[in-house]
């Protein structure tokens, strides 16, 4: 559902991704792992098409990226680190409106909208403005944006990040029941690492912009704690690289 | 192209959504009906001058489009000149600020759909703010006999530069993440536009004066004023729109570049 080949992704001289592959099968959900600034927002941001690679090949769904970058688009739903609101807005007509730009038809537009404020959770505040809304709930409209048009792929950047213990459990209910549902394949950034092993089946350890493990969590403990594990793997790729010469 | 309605009208509500809206429509009302009843005060003064002095001979020279209607637009000009920027400020700054700007470029949107759409709405404001102004040398129908032809020229170039302004608005705003800065930065930029043809005055190379005169929008902007609006002046209004919208979209495509 998304292969990755050889991405590498440069800021001038500094480089945030090393030439990084991986492929992800339909229906997984595979947590993405790393310190503060290993390049995990910015691999995110190149599989939604936000940011151009420098080099390297990515396909989500069948469609390359660079060459078929609408429909390729039109198959992920994206959660930012920071969800993409405009708080003057009303839930449902905020929803509508991104599922109007994702081309969903407008006949088939209130039902999707309705479903998607459904799984989410929102159906009680579908006419409330976006920024009386508590920051989970402005997460969770996060999501019903990302999910309204029923992209076979959701793509989630940090989604419990800022929120409280209560909050958090839920959005992590949350994006399981979205994998559930419908087999959707799903790639979560954190630097949680209780979150990867709460929801995920595969983990990838990214540091310095290279990918340090890329294994079934079942494996990964077969080596150790996950924590023993993320760690080794982050101060291996710093010894390896100097000390965080590639650092994002 | 399909999805500019939906960037168009979320804009458009956004825009009213704020109290900036509110405020410039009534700061408009207000001072847009001080200068044209105050323009319209001193013509009847003048005009009982005249009459009292029994220099009837120079009320041939003397109608309402010349004496009240033309100066008062010039000074909608200004008013629009610091407006306009108010309302462009926010199209591609606000965006940018909080980061609803990556809603847009991930999804199956092109960059011209958002320019475009987020233009369309400020120029919807634009139109309204040109159909209030239209009111006022409306009233003048129902007592004088203005002219129809100059005035509504000149409702077309106040259309026209309050169009230009917009997309160089949009420009500005697509360049930075502080509205305040964008405001600031447009409505410099549209002082010095209209001032352009001033610099000119006095220059020693006559290419250069021409040059300036013809970029300035005031140069435009005053045929139209005069029931003189060619079809150069809405190809130089055309040529800015299409000029800064293309920059927007410029700019907005190189933040997948930084």
């Amino acid at each position: 559902m998304i292969k990755v080949e050889g991405l590498t992704k440069r800021y001038g001289n500094l480089v945030a991704l090393r030439d990084v592959s991986f492929e992800v099968a339909e229906g997984e959900v595979v947590g993405l792992l790393g310190p503060n600034g290993a390049g995990k927002t910015t691999a995110m941001r190149v599989l939604t098409g936000y940011l151009p690679a420098t080099a390297g090949h990515v396909t989500i769904a069948g469609h390359a990226l660079d060459r078929e970058a609408t429909a390729a688009r039109r198959a992920v739903g994206y959660l930012p680190e920071v969800p993409p609101l405009y708080p003057e807005m009303r839930v449902a007509d905020y929803v509508r409106y991104v599922a109007a730009l994702n081309d969903v038809p407008r006949r088939e537009r209130a039902r999707k909208v309705e479903h998607a404020l459904e799984v989410c959770g929102l159906e009680e505040v579908p006419g409330r403005v976006i920024r009386t809304l508590s920051k989970g709930f402005r997460q969770r409209v996060g999501l019903a944006q990302a999910l309204v048009h029923d992209p076979p792929v959701l793509v989630l950047d940090e989604p419990t990040s800022g929120l409280d213990p209560v909050q958090i459990s839920e959005i992590r209910a949350l994006i399981l029941s979205l994998s559930e549902e419908r087999g959707r394949t799903i790639i979560l950034s954190t630097h949680l690492l209780p979150e990867v092993e709460a929801i995920c089946q595969r983990v990838m350890i990214l540091a310095y912009g290279q990918m340090r493990l890329d294994s079934p969590l079942s494996e990964v403990h077969e080596q150790g704690t996950l924590e023993q594990v993320f760690l080794q793997k982050v101060e291996a790729a710093g010894a390896a690289l100097g000390g965080g010469e590639a650092r994002a | 192209m399909r999805h500019i309605p939906a960037i168009a009208g979320r804009e458009i509500r956004s825009i009213f959504a704020t109290p900036v809206a509110y405020v410039i429509f009534s700061a408009y009302a207000v001072f847009a009906g001080f200068i044209f009843f105050a323009s319209l005060g001193l013509f009847l003064t003048q005009l009982q001058q005249i009459q009292a002095l029994g220099m009837l001979h120079l009320l041939e020279q003397w109608n309402l489009n010349d004496v009240v209607i033309a100066p008062a637009f010039f000074t909608f000009a200004i008013v629009f000149l610091i407006l306009v920027p108010l309302l462009t400020m926010r199209a591609f700054a606000e965006e940018r600020a909080t980061g609803s700007i990556e809603l847009l470029l991930t999804s199956p949107v092109s960059v011209w759909e958002i320019v475009i759409g987020k233009y369309l709405a400020v120029l919807v404001v634009v139109a309204l703010l040109v159909v209030m102004t239209a009111l006022y040398p409306g009233l003048l129908f129902l007592y004088g006999n203005p002219e129809v032809a100059q005035t509504l020229s000149g409702l077309l170039s106040l259309f026209c530069y309050g169009a230009g302004l917009a997309a160089m608005g949009c420009f500005v705003s697509a360049l930075t993440q502080n509205q305040i800065i964008a405001a600031a930065v447009g409505i410099v930029a549209a002082l010095l536009l209209l001032v352009l043809p001033a610099a000119a005055e006095g220059g020693e190379n006559e290419r250069v004066s021409e040059l300036l005169r013809y970029l300035g929008t005031s140069t435009h902007y005053e045929q139209g004023l005069r029931g003189q609006l060619r079809s150069e002046d809405l190809a130089y209004f055309g040529a800015m729109v299409l000029i800064f919208l293309s920059l927007a979209r410029a700019a907005i495509d190189s933040l997948r570049w930084r």
